[in-house]
């Protein structure tokens, strides 16, 4: 007898689906660079806004959103090793994936903030460092591309793994937000129906947290506290609001 | 035997190292090119992408001539033998494999000379839209060459 559990609330959904389709386009714009490498920027932002959302949402968004109901610990990972874990949300090896693909997209967002291609286009932090530092992170920001590439991959063969071979069907929960399970399991899993729904106050409170974090990132913290530069470039001939730039670009 | 042979291939020789210059040198003279273009490029961007209110006709030409320039300055002189490694004003990032590229980079050197050129002849026209649409196809030329021939750090 199977019972339809709701296992995915609609802000974790459009998270996930909202991330694949942004990493895809940071993707595209990236290689093929001139005009669109700033929409590489604004895709970075943006996914940094998903990222901050995710991680409070691991902390009040609802039961199978959160880092808790999931997070693999030594013992869960050793009961799923011994055949012993039963649960309704990611077995500890998905939960590990979960956390390595968080990582990554965010070692890329992180390193990406402060990078520069040497052409026209400086991350949004840039100023915050020089142009030596910058230059590592963007060497940093090229390598961990295919570090994120492989869990990708890794990813994408596990979903078609568990269609093919486990015969779960993997991507429907994470359109619907609705997943069958045994009864039994559902009771073992939640014997008082103890799950936390979604709730709107928190969900609001979180869009406003990433929000605040885009807009920081974004020049919001540097038009409130502008950053000195070292050394002034002297504008008098091209007299525009060009901001000045520290010469030290090769 | 003159004693004036020897003398005078050792000055031949000195005076043909000179002229190819010392590997740092090459090194130095090209990091300096690319600096100077990114000066510019950074000018068309703030004039034409970002703050287009800011637009300035003759200064947006001046910046595109100047890469043009550049692009247009033979800079292939300055890739000579052995300029892999060594430094100018920083570590070179050239990748060895320039040396067997040699086809691949003049297809992309061309690139760079087309863009550049044609940027420079939209700029004395004054039309911004079609100088951001060029400003972006040099800067896909500069991007593809890097990504041919240059190490990522």
């Amino acid at each position: 007898m199977k019972v339809t559990i709701h296992i995915w609330d609609l802000p974790h959904r459009l998270f996930h689906w909202l991330l694949a389709v942004s990493v895809v386009a940071a993707y595209i714009t990236a290689s093929i660079g001139g005009e669109l490498i700033d929409w590489h920027g604004r895709l970075g932002i943006f996914i940094l806004g998903l990222l901050v959302f995710r991680i409070i949402w691991g902390f009040i968004g609802s039961t199978h959103s959160r880092f808790s109901t999931f997070f693999p610990t030594f013992s869960r990972i050793s009961a799923y090793l011994k055949g012993q874990w039963q649960g309704i949300g990611h077995n500890p090896l998905g939960a590990l994936s979960v956390l390595a693909l968080l990582a990554a997209v965010a070692v890329q967002v992180g390193t990406g903030l402060f990078a520069n291609d040497d052409i026209a286009f400086e991350g949004p932090l840039f100023d915050l460092i020089d142009k030596d530092v910058s230059d590592k992170l963007t060497g940093l920001h090229s390598t961990t591309f295919y570090i994120l590439l492989g869990f990708v991959v890794l990813h994408l063969i596990a979903i078609v793994f568990y269609r093919f071979v486990k015969k779960t069907n993997l991507v429907k929960p994470m359109l619907t937000g609705k997943k069958e399970v045994p009864r039994a399991l559902a009771e073992a899993v939640a014997p008082d129906h103890s799950t936390i729904g979604f709730g709107a106050v928190r969900f609001i409170l979180s869009l406003i947290i990433s929000s605040t974090v885009v807009w920081g990132v974004s020049g919001g913290i540097t038009k409130l506290y502008p950053v000195q530069h070292q050394q002034q470039a002297s504008n008098e001939s091209t007299s525009t609001d060009v901001a000045p730039q520290a010469p030290s670009s090769f | 035997m003159n004693k004036k042979i020897p003398l005078a291939i050792l000055l031949a020789a000195t005076a043909t190292a000179a002229l190819a210059g010392p590997i740092e040198e090459q090194i130095r003279f090209r990091q300096s090119a690319y600096s100077f273009a990114a000066w510019n490029i950074q000018k068309i961007k703030a004039q034409v992408v970002d703050h287009p209110e800011t637009y300035n006709k003759d200064s947006v030409a001046a910046a595109a001539n100047a890469i043009a320039a550049v692009a247009n300055s033979g800079l292939g002189a300055l890739y000579g033998e052995g300029t892999d490694q060594g430094i100018g004003w920083k570590q070179t990032r050239l990748k060895p494999e320039f040396f067997q590229k040699k086809d691949e980079v003049t297809k992309v050197a061309n690139t760079f000379n087309e863009a550049a050129n044609e940027l420079a002849k939209v700029a004395a026209t004054g039309d911004v839209n079609l100088i951001k649409t060029q400003f972006g196809k040099v800067g896909e030329s500069c991007k593809s060459c890097h990504d041919l021939i240059r190490i990522k750090e």
